[in-house]
This record gives C-alpha cells, structure tokens and sequence, in this order.
C-alpha cells in the first residue's frame, strides 16, 4: 500500500528567515519523489513538518487526507522519517535499538520479532546485530536507520539524503533498495546528488530559496537538458532576480 | 544570553547563599539580588526574541492553548492547596500517636463546643521559643478539635499576661482565657490540655474537700507521702481541692461536690459521724482511701452503706517479679471491673501499683434501690493476710488456711444510693499511699484516682485515659557498633555504586 | 500505548544507568547522607554522655538526667533529614540537566519526535525515570536511619513517614529540574535554573519580618522546606502531599508545553 502526500500553500519562518514560502506540491501514491536545491532552499525544513517534527507557520500538509497539523500521531503512524545523518542510541544494540523502535511503532511479539528480523536481513546488518550503534560505521548506521524506519511496512517513507557519506558501492545498493520500495509505498527524499535524483526517481522538485521553482518528470529529464542544467539555471534565475530585486 | 543568564544566577544565588551565611539580610545580599534578577530579566527579554518564529497563526494557536493549560494547571494546583490547607487532614504514624489528641482532650474540646463561654480561649505559641518546633504539629491539632484560637507570634509581641508568665517560665505555649493566662510547661498534650482545664474550670470547677485533722495526708506537702501532686493533678482536671476541718460542730459543705477521706488513723467523733451520715443521705459524694492498718470507726461507718472491710493486708506472690525488689505486699494490678464508669477504659494494659492495701468488699445493698459494684481485683494468686503486723513489719507470710484466697480479691469497691435528698455516691479504695506524692505517677495510679472522683463529681464524660507523656528513647548505639556501621554503609556502599560507575564508564569508551 | 510508554520507559532506563553521571550523584548522595548521618550520630552520642548521671559504676547514660527535648529524634532524624533534602536539591539538577537536553544536542530528539508517540507519552517517560532513579536514591540512604531506629524507638512507620517526605520533595524537585531540561538546549542553564528555583523558594525567613502578617503567612506556605517538617516528625499532612504533588505536576506540564512548543518554533 501507498500513500499520497499533499502539501497546501506550506509557509514556514524562523525569526526572520523564511524557510518556505507558500510551497504547495502533490505526491501520487507509489510514487518515488526527489526534492533537490542548493543548502538552505528547504528541503529538511519540509520533510521535518511532513514527518511532524516541526509545525509549518501557515499551511497543511495531509497524508492520505490526514492532516499532519492537527492529527500528527495518526500520519506519523503511516510514515517511516529518515533524517539527515542518522541520529541513534549509540548505547544501544543495533537488535536492541530495532526492537525499541518497533516497540515504539506499536509493534509487539511476534509481530516484532519478524519485522526485526526482515530488517536485518534486508538491510544486511546480521554481522553487526549485537554490537554497539556507537562503533558502527556511517554506512552501518545509515542502514540501521533506514531498516528502523520500514519495521512497520509504513505505506510512505521520508528520507533525507539517503546516501550521504557513503561509498560509491554502498549508494549504488541504496539506491536500489529505495527504488525498489516505490509502487507499493511512496518514497519521499531529498537529495544533493542530482545523479541520485535522475537514477531512482519518478518525479523531482526543485526548490530555491523556500520556493518550489520547478517539477519535472523522470521522462522530461532523460529527454531533455538534465536535471544539472535545469538546477544550475534556475540558481542563476533566482540569483539574477535577486539582484535584480 | 547565555552569559546574561549564567552570571544572573550566579549572583542571585550569591544573594540567597550570603543571607543565608551571615544569618540577616545585608548590602552585598540585596546588591546581589538586585542585579542577578535584573541579568536574568535582560537574558529573558532577549531569549524572548526566538518566540518571534511564533509569528503564524497556528503557532500563535498553539500558544494560548498551552498557556491555558498552565494557567489552568497553576489555578488547580493554588485551588487543591487551598482545600488541603483547609482540610486539615493528617494521619500520625508516630509510635505513641503523640500529635493525635487522646480522648480526654477531644471530650474537653467537645466541653468547649457546647458551652456558652463569651471570652474565647487563646493558645498561642511562641516561634523564638526554644520548643516551638516540636511543638507545632500539636498545636495544629488543637486548632483542628477545638473552639480554640491559635495565634503565633513572637514573645516581644506576648498581651501582657502572658509576658509576665514568659518571664517566670522558659514556655514555647501559653494558654489564654480574656485577661487571664496559664502556661503550659513542657508542650505535651498533657499539659496542654491541663492548662485549658485550668483556664476554663477555675471559677467553675467541682470543689472537692478533703478532711483533715485524723492524721490524713498533708494536701500541701510535697513529701513522699504528701498528697500535693494529687491536688495539682485535681487543679489540672479543673477540680479546686480544699482541705476541710471536720469538727463537731460543722456540717459538710452544701458546695462540696466530693468528700476526700484519706486514711484517718484516729476515730471520727460521733458528731463528726452523724455529719458524714446527713451528707450523705442528702446525696453526698464519698472517697475513702483505707490503708491496712486503719483500724476506726468509719470501717463501720461503711459498713452501714454495704461494704466490707476485713482486717488483712493483700499479699500476691505473682506480682512480685514486676517490681525491683521483690514485694509480696506490693500489689500491681490490671483486672478490673469493667461495666463501672470508673473502671470503665481501665484494661489489662493500664495496671494499677498500690504499695499496700486490703480488701474491700461489696456485700450487701443496704436498700433495695441501691447499687454497688467492685472494681479493681487482685490476680488469682493473692490472698488477705489476716497477720497485718507481721505482714507489714517484713516478716515472712504465707496464705494461711480460713484467710480469704483462691480467687481475685477486690481492692476497690463503689455503690450509688437513691435517697430523697439526692443520689450519694461512695467510692471506697483498700489503699492510701498510691495516691501520695511518690507512687501517684506510677502506672496509672492517677488515672483510677481521678476516674473516681470525676465520677462521683458527675463529670462521668472526663473519666477517660490521660495522655501520656513520650518521648523516644535516648540509649545511643555504642561507639564500637557505630563505626562498624560507618564502614561497612558509609563508606563500602558509596564505593561499591562508583565501582559500578566505572564500569558504565569503561564499557560505554570501550 | 502502556507498551509504549513501558519501551521508552526502559529506553530512559538504560540510557541514564549507561552513563556515569548516574553512579556518580548516586555515590555522592550516599556518601554524603551517611558521613553526616553518623556525625550527627556521633554528636548525639557525646550529648548524651554530657548528662550522665551521678551514680558511680554506671554506664554513663542515664536518661534520668537528660531534658526532654534532647532525645534522638531532635538530635539525630531531625538534623540528619534536614541534611538529606539538601543534599538532594545539590545532586539531583546535575541529573536532570541532561534528560532533555542531551536528546537535543545530540539530535536524536528528531528520532522520538517522529515516532507515532504522543508527547505527553515522551514526557511521562522521562518524568517517571528520574522520579525512579530518586527513589533509589533515597532507598539507598535510607539504610543509615533504618539501622538506628529500633534503637530510638521511633518506628517503622515515623521512618515510613520521613522517607514519604523525602520522595514527594526529591521528586517535586526532580520536575522542575526536568521542567527547566525541557526549556534550553544547554545542559549548564538548565542545571543552573534547577538550582535557582529550588534555592529561591527553600526559605523565605529573611523577608518574612518585612511583611504582613498575611503575607509571611503566605509565604510560608509556600517555601519548601516547611513542608517537610510534619513527615520528619512522623506525620503526613494532606496539605504537604498536594503541594509537592502541585509542584511535580506543574513541572510536567510546563515539560509538555515546552515540548510542544519547541514544534512550531
């Protein structure tokens, strides 16, 4: 199952800075979605309100028609976040922190021991199950936040660069993984690497300055300059009226 | 910010620390104060400033809602404080239940209630008092039972007569009644309650007379066998005892509420009889106290009103292994009648210690009407001595067969006794010297010697079990056992639980 | 939901007996409650001796001779008790300090936040493993009066009594500790907030003479450490109940509020 994502008019200020500025997007379900744009454009501040971390200044967001503003425990049971350098219990076990999250999730018993399990196997992490998270590798842990997050089969997963600090072998595997998600869940991520973007997904966003410049299709991108050229224009756009301005 | 905010606390708590040390507020204390409240207010307003990303109307939502729920939660919070305070509940779990009034003091307040007293009575407490801690809880409770105010204040801001009594005394309470005041001793419920007695019962109390001039004990003698403590104990219940002259020629006072003979030695005179008989057929209240020895005429008397007195002394070998130096004579009792208002809430816990007594029986009802009773017994094992000079010269004795035995011997005995001229009431003790000044605090002597006068003096709803006074033991630990307990606790747990800690540290850097 | 709240209870568990800070406030409590509960011991020890009575070969003590008010419970629970609870208000903000703070710093506060948890789930947990870890802590430093009073004849329910004072007031102070976790991303402010409430409502003899007579009533009722007087003495009055229960809940909302604040910054 899959979810759909839709995002309505998103404002989100800090102090003085806007982070988004009246963002408004539609995710179909079983879609694999990217959100790229230069650091600082709004990426995270967007998929931390989808996930429910933050609250948006004005605006929805609404999964399967749920609003994460108002019913925020309800969308955060459909979802699985993933957040940008993976924040663990470094003095947990990776089967012990697995266990916590699921237990967390709502999961119990057997349900539990078999959702772990899957995890483990899926994201190979038998050889470092009973270690310490603290010792573990970054790509290690990427996989062990990646494997917390898909414990209970959410139909949406939000993912914030998903690959970042790992080797080329272990992105290539990762990426894999995510595609393979989409059709039956609805993938949500963002990324720097443009390549990422074009390889696994279906559509992507670009984002400036907390303003959704441009969506484009995966066909759109394979037949057309490339999503580099497309972002290294609208950077220059949007610096050019900058100036202008 | 951070700065503002960390050398703000530093200084407020400087403040605090400085007072605190010094024991007054000072300048470098009020500077320091100042300026950490005015350091801390500056990082407020500034952290104050991240609140502008609640500029959006959801954030804003947010805001007040919450803030609601803490105003809401701090009115409940100020609210349930208020009705607790109000309340008054409190469950004592000390030993002796010291700060939950006995039942004298609670019938004594309920007394207060009842009555129409326009001077309200003051129980006020003195904070700079060296016992005024100990004593706070008691007096809540006072404050809870009784009509009562109860003020705190210091002893410079005492009325004046309490201020002359802080001057003779080293008191933390004083008790008040419109201009007159009591002080109240050591603050035990004890004397608390006395001192309310004395307050309230002076000018009103039942006056109780005791004869003299038959070789009875001295009322104001504080000697061993003077009866000055049993006075202050009546004056404490709010009785007024008075020594009565009993002459031929004078009747018993129509005030008098008791009548106290304790052991005369010598013969009453025929008239001085004859005036004991008209009061009593008036409805006159009698306590006889007859020591062993006592050999006159109002054995007979009372033996007119249906009592016996045989010519013994109690002997109880059992009661001998309760005492220091083994007695058989010294009779420690705790059977007790129980459907007698006297005896009443006397049980086998509230023993009663008579140094030497006889029996006394009820045998007869001299009317059909009347009522008599026995009160206190010996154990089963006691006997009436009938060699009373050897007995009491500490001469060896033994149960002899024909002398009364096999059975609880009464000690005490009491009839009430309709007559056209009122009730009268007698109460006849087989013993004198437990009232005196050096056995009456023994056990509960003074409990059975006050029950009995309250309840010839009708003041049945008083004749209850006094407070008694506690206070934890002061045997210490010996010196060897508490070092052994410092290092094996003090010292060995705080190791071991940072042995722990090591290996927490160790195993999360490894 | 009680499986919930019972995984992140045994999560907050772990986390803070995985960290050495615990074992060391722990041993400084405990050191600190019996050197000085056996000081007092001591002294009581000596008063006594003070008033020993007149009669040759005796031991030494006899109580005879001794005021009234010099007695175990004045002399040795009382001061002993007094010590404990300052003890706590000087160990427990260093525990508190990081129960919020370090979930922040660390940002692993991203992690819980965007589980399905409610936050007054995340709250009570957090809440209820520090009132926990009090309880030990006092458990720990109960040992010291419970070896002396069958000696005193106090009693175990007067010692009950002292110890629920102890609890209410350890665990009142361990909220605002937490409340004031909840409010700062810095482990020092929050220590040194937890430290200045605590402090500033401890006592407020030295204004009292300055006020009414209304006011210092007032005020009174509001400084903590009257508040533990009666469970010292042995008796728990409702009043000192619900006002360290005011306090803990103050605390734990004032955490909920923070919490859910911190989302819409």
């Amino acid at each position: 199952m899959s979810a759909k994502v839709e995002a309505k008019a998103v404002h989100k200020r800090f102090g003085e800075h806007v982070a988004l500025r009246d963002f408004t997007l539609e995710v179909e379900p079983g879609e694999v979605f990217g959100l790229i744009g230069p650091n600082g454009a709004g990426k995270t501040t967007f998929l931390r309100i989808l996930a429910g971390y933050r609250l948006p200044t004005s605006g929805d967001v609404r999964v399967d028609g749920v609003s994460v503003v108002h019913e925020r425990t309800r969308v955060q049971e459909r979802l699985g976040y993933v957040c940008e350098q993976p924040k663990l219990y470094a003095d947990h076990t990776v089967l012990a922190f697995l266990r916590l999250m699921g237990r967390l999730r709502g999961l119990s018993g057997g349900r539990l021991a078999q959702a772990v399990e899957r995890g483990v196997e899926r994201f190979a992490l038998g050889e470092v199950r009973s270690r310490r998270i603290g010792v573990l590798s970054k790509g290690f842990r990427q996989r062990v936040s990646l494997a917390q997050a898909l414990l209970h089969d959410p139909p949406l997963l939000v993912i914030d660069e998903p690959t970042v600090g790992l080797d080329p072998r272990q992105q290539l595997e990762l990426r894999g993984i995510i595609r393979s998600f989409g059709g039956d869940h609805t993938v949500l991520l963002c990324t720097h690497q443009l390549s990422e973007a074009e390889a696994i997904c279906n559509r992507v966003a670009l984002l400036e300055r907390g303003e959704l410049v441009r969506v484009t299709t995966a066909e759109q991108i394979r037949s057309g300059p490339g999503l580099e050229e497309l972002f290294l224009d609208s950077t220059l756009q949007a610096a050019t009226g900058e100036e202008s301005r | 910010m951070r700065f503002l905010a960390a050398g703000g606390m530093v200084m407020l708590l400087s403040g605090i620390g400085a007072y605190y040390a010094v024991g007054q507020v000072s300048l470098f204390s009020t500077a320091n104060l100042l300026l950490g409240a005015a350091l801390l207010l500056a990082a407020g307003v500034l952290e104050a400033r991240r609140f502008r990303g609640f500029s959006g109307r959801l954030a804003r939502s947010l805001a007040l809602r919450w803030g609601a729920v803490l105003a809401a939660t701090f009115g409940l919070v100020v609210l349930a404080n208020l009705l607790a305070f109000r309340s008054g509940l409190t469950l004592d779990l000390t030993v002796a239940r010291q700060y939950t009034l006995s039942e004298q003091s609670l019938t004594l307040c309920a007394e207060l209630a009842d009555a129409e007293r326009p001077e309200r009575v003051e129980l006020l407490l003195f904070d700079d008092a060296l016992l005024a801690d100990d004593v706070r809880l008691l007096v809540a409770a006072y404050r809870a039972a009784c009509p009562i105010e109860t003020r705190e204040l210091s002893s410079a801001d005492a009325p004046p007569a309490a201020a002359a009594l802080l001057q003779t005394y080293d008191t933390a309470l004083v008790v008040c009644r419109a201009q007159r005041c009591e002080h109240v001793g050591y603050p035990s419920e004890q004397n608390i309650t006395s001192a309310l007695l004395r307050v309230v019962g002076e000018e009103l109390g039942p006056l109780v007379y005791f004869d003299v001039g038959h070789g009875e004990a001295d009322l104001a003698s504080e000697r061993d066998h003077g009866f000055s403590a049993l006075t202050s104990a009546l004056r404490n219940e709010g009785m007024r005892p008075r020594a009565f002259v009993g002459a031929a020629s004078q009747d018993v006072p129509d005030d008098a509420a008791v009548l106290v003979l304790g052991s005369p030695e010598r013969n009453l005179l025929p008239a001085e009889l004859d005036a004991l008989d008209r009061y009593l057929q008036r409805g006159g209240r009698l306590l006889v106290m007859l020591e062993p020895r006592a050999r006159t005429n109002l054995v007979e008397l009372l033996e007119r009103w249906g009592f016996s007195l045989p010519d013994a002394v109690l002997a109880d070998r059992q009661s001998s292994p309760l005492l220091e130096e083994p007695q058989p004579l010294a009779l420690v009792v705790n059977r007790f009648g129980s459907s007698h208002r006297v005896t009443s809430k006397m049980s086998s816990r509230t023993m009663v210690l008579l140094p030497t007594s006889r029996p006394v029986l009820a045998v007869r009802k001299p009317q059909a009407d009347d009522d008599l009773a026995e009160l206190v017994y010996t154990s089963p094992q006691a006997w009436a001595e009938s060699d009373v000079e050897a007995a009491l010269s500490g001469r060896e004795i033994r149960p002899d067969p024909g002398e009364l035995a096999g059975g609880e011997l009464p000690i005490a005995a009491a009839g009430r006794y309709p007559r056209p001229g009122g009730e009268a009431r007698i109460v006849v003790i087989g013993d004198r010297d437990f009232a005196s000044n050096r056995w009456i605090r023994s056990l509960y002597n003074q409990d059975l010697l006050l029950n009995a006068v309250l309840w010839l003096a009708e003041q049945d709803t008083r004749v209850t079990i006094r407070p008694k006074a506690w206070t934890p033991d002061t045997q210490p630990l010996p010196l060897g056992t508490t070092l052994s307990y410092f290092y094996s606790l003090a010292l060995a747990l705080p190791e071991l639980l940072l042995l722990l800690g090591i290996h927490a540290w160790y195993r999360q850097t490894s | 939901m009680t499986l919930r709240l019972a995984a992140l209870f045994a999560k907050e568990l772990r986390s803070l007996f995985a960290s050495p800070i615990a074992y060391v406030v722990l041993t400084a409590y405990v050191a600190l409650s019996g050197v000085y509960f056996f000081q007092h011991l001591l002294n009581y020890n000596r008063l006594l001796f003070v008033f020993q009575g007149e009669k040759l070969g005796s031991s030494g003590f006899d109580s005879g001779t001794i005021p009234l008010q010099v007695n175990s419970l004045n002399e040795l629970f009382i001061p002993a008790a007094n010590d404990f609870s300052l003890f706590l208000l000087a160990v427990l903000p260093l525990v508190t300090m990081r129960v919020f703070c370090e979930e922040r710093t660390q940002g692993t506060d991203e992690l819980l936040l965007t589980t399905p948890l409610r936050t007054w789930e995340v709250v009570l947990a957090k809440h209820a493993t520090t009132y926990f870890f009090v309880m030990i802590m006092i458990a720990a430093s109960a040992i010291y009066p419970a070896i002396v009073v069958t000696r005193s004849q106090l009693g175990l329910e007067h010692l009950l009594a002292l110890y629920l004072g102890q609890l209410s007031y350890g665990v009142a102070i361990a909220a605002i500790g937490l409340a004031c976790s909840s409010l700062t991303h810095s482990q020092l402010v929050a220590a040194m907030i937890a430290y200045a409430i605590p402090f500033a409502l401890l006592d407020f003899a030295w204004l009292e003479p300055q006020l009414s007579e209304s006011a210092a009533a007032l005020l009174r009722e509001v400084a903590l450490l009257g508040h533990l007087q009666s469970f010292t003495r042995g008796v728990i009055e409702l009043r000192h109940i619900v006002y360290f229960a005011g306090g803990t809940l103050l605390g734990l909302v004032v955490s909920m509020a923070s919490l859910e604040l911190a989302r819409a910054r």
